[in-house]
């Protein structure tokens, strides 16, 4: 399984769509200088502005190498020579799925690096009103990646079905768009408002998405490393064990389906 | 042709289509009315789902875009362009909006009680927006700060501001609010109370748009304090108050004569309270004018 890992790493490391991805990053450059624009905020719009642009960085990474992964191997017939090696389907299914995990952890690691950088030369040059508070603005690039690396592992699950990408792009993007709000639509669901609005059958079905979709909510911890609020410890936990509930889940899904798939 | 010059020349046939229509592109946007460029917000809802984890982002764009549109419309008007007033509802609207979005945005609370205030006059909207405010951003002494002044300058609704003042007190450790609660709970101070809180405001802005226009209503209402000054010592002189300002100026209890940055003229209401044609805006003082022509003709 480690070469897989290996060769997993090495692959997205040459592959052009990353090259491309990660050029977004020199958008980190001018986050100080718009971050001025604010008016009682600087440091906090920064912090903002770098975090939503790793978010989506992320998200562009996820959903590509989850989705084209696995199909391209397919689709150039890879598969054929990897699988008549003594490696099983699922071996090969975690290995890629590992390698592009340990590649979000990188790539975190690269633009949570180029995001501190930002920060604080937004607060050197405007003090923020309360101290920054580094723990959460690490934890939360920490929290994102992890989101992501759920959001990889949907999409792979899907590409182990489907004979195109567009299932596992568009579904993967579909899936972290209901993930996001999934938490809200469960909380508006048991106000009284839409107990007497929403009827029954709707809210039962609303419910089974809750437990069925990823909650990704919980990975957002952007309005802590933003305003310096204190994570709550116990919560983090939580949110730890259910990335790894989740994954797992979602993974021996995808390696069950994959073991069933013809290869034409 | 060949297979290379052809797309040579539909790249500088389109050049030339570019550098044709660019110039009057531009003047087409920059005419355009500014009202437009508010634009619409769609609702807060769908915002809230639609912008999945970049909640704090989409907040922010948005009173950023706010902010753009004021600084274009204020700036005009200092250099006495004639502009239509800002569309302060729909500023409201879109504040309220990013609020929703990030309830602690500083930057939304801070506007919106800069115009909600002393343009609009809606001072329950701005107590409530800053009640909302303070339920999240627990530490900051600016939100009741503010909300102290409105409650006490527009209010008049003493024991609320001093509960806000003390809650600003506590939070900041200084002393401006406490001085604040118990030197101006009282009518006469008003102006005193509006130049301390303009002041420090002032200080602090670091938007050029909105810092010149807190530096012309601190200038106003300096000059309204000269002339509260120096009624109050000609009523001391004469037993009785003065009627109009220019008996202020010729019974020699002012020096010069006081200028309203708003280009309005001060007077005297039967009360002896200072008031403006300007109504300390600009609009204000177009509006008074256009009266005044009209009376004349």
């Amino acid at each position: 399984m480690l070469s897989i890992v290996r060769i997993t790493l090495k692959g997205i490391f040459r592959d052009r769509i990353f090259q491309g991805i990660m050029a977004l990053s020199l958008f980190f450059v001018f986050i100080p200088s718009v971050a001025s624009l604010s008016m009682r905020q600087v440091t906090e719009l920064s912090t903002t502005l770098s975090l939503s642009l790793i978010s989506f960085i992320m998200l562009l990474l996820a959903v590509f190498l989850g989705a084209t992964s696995i199909w391209k191997d397919i689709e150039r017939r890879y598969t054929f020579s990897v699988l008549s090696l003594p490696v099983s389907r699922s071996t090969y299914l975690v290995g890629r799925f590992l390698g592009i995990a340990i590649f979000m952890l990188i790539a975190a690691l690269f633009l949570g690096s180029a995001a501190i950088v930002s920060i604080k030369i937004a607060s050197l040059t405007y003090p923020p009103a309360r101290p920054l508070l580094w723990f959460a603005i690490i934890t939360s690039i920490v929290f994102d990646a992890l989101k992501y690396i759920i959001v990889v592992a949907v999409s792979m699950t899907l590409a182990t079905v489907s004979t195109s990408f567009f299932l596992p792009v568009f579904g993967a993007i579909s899936i972290f768009m209901a993930g996001t709000v999934t938490q809200q639509v469960f909380d508006y669901l048991h106000t009284p408002s839409a107990q007497a609005a929403v009827s029954a059958a709707i809210r039962k079905a609303a419910l089974v998405l809750y437990y069925l979709l990823p909650n990704l909510g919980g990975f957002d911890l952007k309005v802590h490393a933003i305003y310096a609020i204190p994570l709550n410890t116990q919560g983090l936990l939580l949110t730890g064990v259910y990335f790894l509930a989740y994954t797992g889940i979602v993974m021996s899904v995808g390696a069950l389906l994959f073991a069933r798939r013809e290869m034409k | 042709m060949s297979a290379v010059s052809r797309p040579v020349v539909a790249l500088l046939v389109s050049l030339t289509i570019y550098g044709v229509v660019l110039g009057s592109f531009s003047d087409y946007m920059k005419l355009k009315p500014i009202e437009e460029k508010l634009g619409y917000l769609p609702s807060t809802s769908f915002l809230r789902y639609a912008s999945a984890d970049h909640k704090e982002l989409v907040g922010a764009s948005l009173v950023m875009k706010v902010i753009m549109y004021f600084g274009g419309i204020a700036e005009k008007q200092q250099a006495n362009v004639i502009v239509q007033p800002p569309d302060y509802r729909g500023m409201s609207g879109i504040l309220h909006g990013a609020v929703k979005l990030d309830p602690y945005n500083m930057d939304a609370y801070y506007f919106a009680q800069s115009f909600l205030t002393w343009e609009v006059k809606q001072y329950k909207i701005a107590n409530d927006l800053l009640d909302y405010g303070m339920k999240y951003r627990s530490w900051d002494w600016m939100l009741p700060f503010f909300a102290g002044f409105n409650s006490s300058y527009f209010m008049r609704d003493y024991p609320a501001a001093a509960t806000y003042y003390k809650r600003a007190g506590e939070l900041s450790g200084s002393d401006l609010s406490k001085l604040l609660a118990g030197r101006y709970m009282q009518e006469a101070g008003q102006t005193e109370l509006a130049i301390a809180y303009l002041t420090t405001m002032e200080k602090g802005e670091r938007n050029q748009s909105v810092r010149r226009n807190y530096q012309l209503r601190l200038s106003a209402f300096k000059e309204v304090r000269k002339i509260e000054m120096a009624r109050d010592r000609f009523k001391e002189a004469k037993g009785y108050l003065p009627t109009t300002v220019e008996q202020l100026s010729q019974g020699g209890f002012l020096s010069t004569v006081p200028l309203d940055p708003y280009g309005g003229q001060f007077y005297l209401e039967a009360d002896g309270k200072v008031a403006t044609t300007s109504k300390f805006a600009f609009a204000g003082a177009k509006k008074a004018a256009k009266q005044n022509a009209g009376e004349t003709r």
